[in-house]
């Protein structure tokens, strides 16, 4: 499974509830959909640090690393490259 | 004493017509701008023959128009009700049908707007603020900027009658039949924010970084109070990314900041407040549940020079009963101090009988904050307003100085983030799902929000129903921070002899899967 789908499927699991790929766009933001509260996100960066064995720094949680499975999977791809 | 929080409001407009009051993303609106939004939405309203205490729904999240149209409705004598922007359309249904609202003013982009406007067809007038969802009927709402927008302002503010009229309805929970409306009076409001005005010691010159809803008592209190001394405000609308809340601290030089335990509880776990200059920040306030000690010593260190303001309150109460004097946290940590002014505190046992210093009983409160009542509830109204005095269900003791510190809540409700969740809301959303026999709601402990949500289960024999299965159902049909986070399947619920299920062997036993 790549990175994307592994990133994807566990926001439609944990947040969506669902399985059907069409609910969540690569692209939608998080906090403008209401998808993701601020609890949440918190949530997300424990499932990047135990999945891709990255550590997330308080400076890096912002939107432009967090806010979309888009802007996740390239986060991850620049911080594994590290 | 001003007879409402309109008089309140225009003391600020005609001392500071040019004066900034809110900034909002990029927008930033004068007090006199306000003030006209204001009145052209009491001029639409009047257009529209609104009577006295006429309901009027508002479900946008904070904005400039959010805080027009709250006043304006007042200004046209009218209740405002100010609803959860993150509830699901079958509460906001429930609340607006309980609340008899004749108008919804709603942000047209909501993603539920449509399913309410489909169940409440023409029961209700809808305005759309913002650009509408692609959904939407066109012929069953209109544009702000096709009404309200193209009216001519009224400031007459003759509907309101008396301080005693009602002026707003929160709504604090909602899925079972019955909504528990919170009626406040025009009076009610006035005394609450000139009482906390003054303990807080706001003034002109405070200007505060607002993240809490203004639907929620807590955040329309603190709406209230800065506009009242011609503070002002900056709206974030959410604490998803805390290290931007404290660069726009930082950069909108702000002097005070409000949250609730979990609000303080992320900033302090995720960011590195001392990379900050916060210098500008003279205070900051908690309430909506105890926050850890050992937190609020933590943000005093690293803060030396705020002044944190524990607080403790009730919807029932407008929004604030009690305040700890910051130079009292040390000495007093733990305690969420004396009765704020015009407030009086009584600590009682069952027979109402009040209790001496370190004896545990239930707080009682009398004040010009207390509610007028549930809205069309009088029954229940009559379980909390006994005597003269709003029961709270929270017990409490009080120290030999008078301190009052929290013991627990005398009934099952789940206080997650700041949110008061009642069990049976959750339980009966679930029990719809078919093959479900039992289900206990009950809130666990859970390191940022206090307390989360964990279902207990009892499925019919021979069903399988999964986890997910039950969240996405309360997915659809209950806000987020309702969803329960842990689910357990059992064979039966624990009860007492007399059929009642022991909650709390249901918290202590958990299994946290």
């Amino acid at each position: 499974m790549s990175a994307e789908q592994k990133i994807r499927s566990y926001i439609l699991e944990n947040y969506l509830f669902t399985d059907d790929e069409s609910a969540l766009g690569s692209d939608d933001s998080f906090l403008e959909k209401g998808i993701i509260d601020s609890t949440g996100i918190l949530e997300v960066i424990h499932f990047l640090e135990d999945e891709f064995k990255v550590r997330v720094e308080d400076d890096e949680m912002v939107p432009e690393n967090l806010d979309s499975v888009n802007n996740i999977v390239q986060f991850v791809a620049k911080k594994q490259a590290i | 004493m001003a007879n409402s929080l309109v008089e309140l409001l225009l003391n600020s407009v005609e001392k500071y017509p040019e004066k900034e009051v809110v900034a909002h993303k990029d927008r930033r609106v004068s007090y006199s701008r306000l003030w006209e939004d204001a009145c052209r939405v009491a001029g639409y309203l009047r257009d529209q023959n609104i009577n006295r205490e006429d309901r009027v729904g508002i479900l946008i999240e904070n904005s400039p128009e959010y805080i027009a149209m709250y006043y304006g409705v007042l200004i046209a004598g009218g209740a405002a009700v100010g609803l959860n922007s993150g509830a699901k359309a079958r509460d906001l249904v429930n609340w607006l049908r309980h609340s008899g609202a004749k108008w919804l003013f709603a942000q047209g982009s909501h993603p539920e707007l449509a399913e309410v406007i489909k169940a409440l067809g023409k029961e209700i007038t809808v305005v759309c603020v913002g650009a509408p969802d692609a959904q939407l009927d066109a012929s069953t709402y209109v544009k702000w900027e096709d009404s309200i927008g193209r009216t001519e302002p009224s400031n007459s503010i003759g509907n309101i009658t008396n301080s005693n009229q009602v002026a707003a309805i929160i709504y604090t929970s909602g899925t079972t039949g019955k909504p528990k409306g919170v009626t406040l009076s025009h009076r009610n409001l006035v005394a609450n924010t000139l009482s906390i005005i003054s303990y807080l010691e706001l003034q002109e010159t405070d200007r505060i970084l607002n993240v809490l809803p203004f639907h929620y008592s807590y955040g329309n209190s603190v709406l209230h109070t800065h506009l009242a001394v011609g503070g002002s405000l900056v709206l974030e609308n959410s604490l998803m990314y805390p290290q931007k809340i404290l660069q726009k601290m930082q950069s909108e030089k702000v002097t005070g900041f409000s949250g609730v335990p979990s609000t303080y509880a992320l900033l302090l776990s995720r960011t590195n407040l001392k990379e900050y200059d916060l210098s500008s920040i003279r205070y900051m306030t908690q309430a909506g549940g105890p926050m850890a000690p050992a937190s609020v010593e933590r943000f005093t260190r690293e803060l030396p020079h705020v002044r944190f303001f524990v607080m403790y309150g009730q919807t029932e109460a407008t929004a604030r009963l009690t305040w700890l004097p910051p130079e009292k946290l040390v000495e007093k940590l733990g305690s969420i101090g004396i009765p704020i002014p015009g407030v009086k505190i009584r600590i009682c046992d069952e027979h109402d009988r009040p209790v001496e210093s370190g004896v545990t009983g239930e707080i009682q409160v009398q004040g010009g904050n207390v509610m007028l009542g549930y809205w069309r509830d009088e029954e229940t109204t009559r379980t909390v307003l006994k005597d003269n005095w709003l029961h709270t269900g929270d017990l409490a003791h009080q120290d030999d100085d008078g301190y009052i510190y929290i013991d627990g809540r005398s009934s099952d409700m789940i206080k997650t983030g700041a949110n008061r969740v009642s069990p049976k809301e959750i339980e009966e959303v679930i029990l719809e799902l078919e093959g479900m026999e039992e289900v206990a709601a009950v809130g666990i402990p859970d390191e940022i929000l206090g307390q989360v949500i964990k279902v207990v289960v009892v499925l019919s024999p021979g069903v399988d129903l999964s986890k997910r299965a039950i969240q996405a159902h309360c997915h659809k049909n209950l806000a987020s921070y309702k969803i329960p986070k842990f689910i357990e399947f059992v064979s039966q619920l624990p009860k007492t002899s007399s059929g009642k299920v022991q909650r709390f062997l249901l918290q202590t036993e958990s299994l946290k899967n």
